[in-house]
């Protein structure tokens, strides 16, 4: 068994890796996007090999579902979508460095976090016989409204006033509107403005 | 579908295999169970709603292939084969290849939470009713694809309009689906339907009520507001006709599907019965019991279970085949319903269907989710909760109060949101008016 979990972890990980690295190399960003779709889709997936149904679900409602979409929506509004002539920002000796200092940055990040890392973990299990898994939404629901009442509130606040920003800033005067016209609003027009023009001629 | 295999294999023909493999068996075999069941339910979809719309509108309909033309739908799938498959040279050869792959695939996907009947549900997750909906959401990613690829205004114009409708449509879907989660305290597809045992009044508001399997959400006043929201947001889901704005043929010829030509057109087309066959299937089973019916909980208890080790195997396979009557015959009522809208009703711009979900459906969806709150608190809390007044009242007081106290709350909301809703479209239709009228030179 834990041979076919170590097997499914492989591919899976084997995927996130080549659409991240997929997302920084193809040119065309439409294409970054949607490499971009098919790596949360591969951490949904480990959440569900990790038995957190409730979190790889709520990663594909809201990564593959809202926020892919948001970003697809707002590269589709943009110009030079495909990348072609677009100017490469360093290139020569400088790209090779570049590179250096990222791997070396990365290695600073990623080095102390493997070598304290302590393997094998046994993975946490709840009380004898709880039949609930433990990232199940009830239990992360009575987290968020008993440990974890301060930071939900405080996420509840900053969503609010951010969408309150988002229509201030969408919000259009209503008399600096214009808008096309339909068929019945024009023939409206028509008409009012020959019943206008009748007492003027007579 | 696990413990027979498991008999099977291992008990009566001792071949030992491991757990895994038999369950990896099991399951493949449902899903191509399945797989096989979808298409033939589009197929049937494409002739039920071709025949009612051809009744409606004073026509006969498709009567020529086979008994009363039930063979249609395969002539149109053969049709569909031999045609070319064209794809436009400016496109975007393999994401226009992929979209209508990532549009079937979500809707195939949603099918393995749907209970068919008692026992028959492909995988009962604990988060069942949320996975449908997050798998659904996919969808949009595929007719954004479609559109984009196609290199062609009109394709992206109309998944423009798909996803804006879809996503703002998906919030009273589960803003609706969240008052039934709280009234059963659960997610799980399996155990909502479970809930509505009962005959109106549900066994968990009232225990001693005869269980006959019509306890259905749809009786309680939460449940049927929450059905009825629940049911609009699904026509715009499903893209039906007061809604079908993405693909509204007489503007934007097909929409995302314009540049799609053969077996892909097909692909979409199946992807859109599916998912309107799953979205009367999903409102069948949270709002109206699903497999529940007169007979199939009695039948069930007589068949053979880990509860009851000498019951009869008929009774099983009976319990079986008279839920999944139920179940088809309450989705496809709900399907006529479509069609029916469909008859009956113009389609709306795209302002009115954005002012409607916003504006409207919304609000009337959180109203909803408090009187669930309320009808919850009345009849389950009670002294550990804090609620100290109703512990003496009976259970059938407790539900009388909660119905009638539901009942007002949702009307009151109702009738409040259509007046104002009524009035600020009318001022606004004047106020464009008086705003034309003002800005068209007089000469003209």
């Amino acid at each position: 068994m834990t041979l076919v979990i170590q097997l499914i972890f492989g591919l899976v990980a084997a995927l996130i890796i080549g659409a991240a690295m997929m997302v920084v190399l193809v040119r065309n960003v439409i294409h970054a996007a949607l490499w971009l779709i098919a790596c949360f889709f591969g951490v949904g997936a480990l959440y569900l090999l990790l038995q957190a149904e409730f979190l790889a679900v709520v990663q594909v409602l809201i990564y593959v579902g809202a926020i892919s979409i948001l970003i697809l929506f707002a590269i589709m509004l943009t110009r030079q979508v495909t990348g072609e002539g677009v100017r490469q920002l360093v290139g020569g000796w400088r790209l090779w460095l570049t590179v250096a200092i990222s791997a070396l940055l990365f290695a600073v990040v990623i080095v102390p976090t493997v070598a304290s890392q302590q393997w094998n973990v046994p993975p946490p299990l709840g009380p004898e016989g709880a039949p609930e898994p433990l990232a199940g939404p009830a239990e992360l629901g009575r987290g968020f409204v008993s440990e974890f009442l301060l930071q939900f509130e405080v996420a509840g606040v900053l969503l609010t006033v951010a969408l309150i920003g988002a229509i201030v800033v969408a919000y259009e005067e209503r008399a600096r509107r214009r808008r096309v016209l339909t068929l019945a609003e024009e023939h409206e027009l028509r008409k009012r403005a020959a019943a206008s023009d009748q007492p003027a001629g007579d | 579908m696990y413990e027979l295999l498991d008999a099977l294999i291992n008990g009566r023909l001792g071949l030992g295999w491991p757990g895994w493999a038999v369950a990896l068996l099991g399951h493949v075999a449902v899903a191509t169970l399945l797989f096989l069941v979808a298409p033939v339910q589009m197929l049937f979809f494409t002739y039920y709603e071709r025949r009612a719309i051809a009744r409606m509108q004073d026509r006969i309909g498709p009567n020529r292939v086979g008994p009363e033309g039930i063979w249609q739908p395969i002539a149109d799938g053969v049709k569909m084969f031999t045609k070319e498959d064209i794809v436009p040279a400016a496109a975007d050869r393999y994401v226009h290849l992929l979209a209508p792959i990532v549009v079937v695939a979500p809707t195939m996907f949603m099918f393995a939470v749907v209970p068919w009947g008692p026992g028959m549900v492909p995988v009962d997750l604990n988060v069942g009713l949320l996975f449908f909906f997050a798998i659904s959401s996919i969808s949009a990613v595929g007719l954004m694809m479609a559109g984009w690829a196609s290199n062609n205004k009109f394709a992206l114009l109309g998944a423009m309009r798909a996803v804006a409708q879809m996503v703002s449509y998906e919030i009273p879907a589960v803003l609706s689906l969240i008052a039934i989660v709280m009234l059963t305290g659960t997610l799980s597809v399996v155990q909502i339907v479970a809930a509505q045992g009962g005959l109106v009044i549900s066994t968990a508001d009232l225990p001693g009520v005869p269980d006959v399997g019509l306890g259905w959400f749809i009786f309680t006043p939460v449940g049927l507001l929450a059905c009825l929201c629940f049911f609009i947001a699904a026509l715009a889901e499903g893209e039906r006709t007061p809604f079908d704005i993405p693909e509204a043929d007489s503007e934007i010829v097909a929409g995302y599907m314009t540049e799609y030509s053969g077996m892909k057109f097909g692909l979409f087309y199946l992807a859109q019965y599916v998912l309107n066959f799953l979205l009367c299937a999903i409102t069948a089973v949270v709002f109206c019991g699903g497999w529940q019916g007169p007979g199939v909980g009695w039948l069930a208890a007589q068949g053979l279970s880990p509860a009851n080790p000498d019951g009869s195997w008929v009774f099983n396979l009976f319990a079986g085949m008279l839920g999944v009557f139920y179940f088809l015959a309450k989705t496809y009522f709900f399907f006529f319903v479509m069609i029916w809208a469909r008859g009956a009703f113009p389609r709306l711009r795209v302002d009115q269907l954005m002012d409607f979900g916003w504006k409207f459906l919304i609000p009337l969806t959180l109203v909803n989710v408090v009187s669930a709150a309320v009808w919850v608190g009345i009849t389950r809390w009670g002294p550990e909760e804090g609620l100290d007044f109703t512990a003496q009242w009976s259970p059938l007081l407790r539900w009388g109060v909660a119905f009638a106290l539901t009942m007002a709350i949702n009307v009151v909301a109702y009738l409040t949101l259509a007046r104002l809703y009524a009035a600020a479209q009318a001022a606004r239709g004047r106020v464009d008016l008086e705003e034309l009228v003002g800005s068209v030179p007089t000469s003209a």
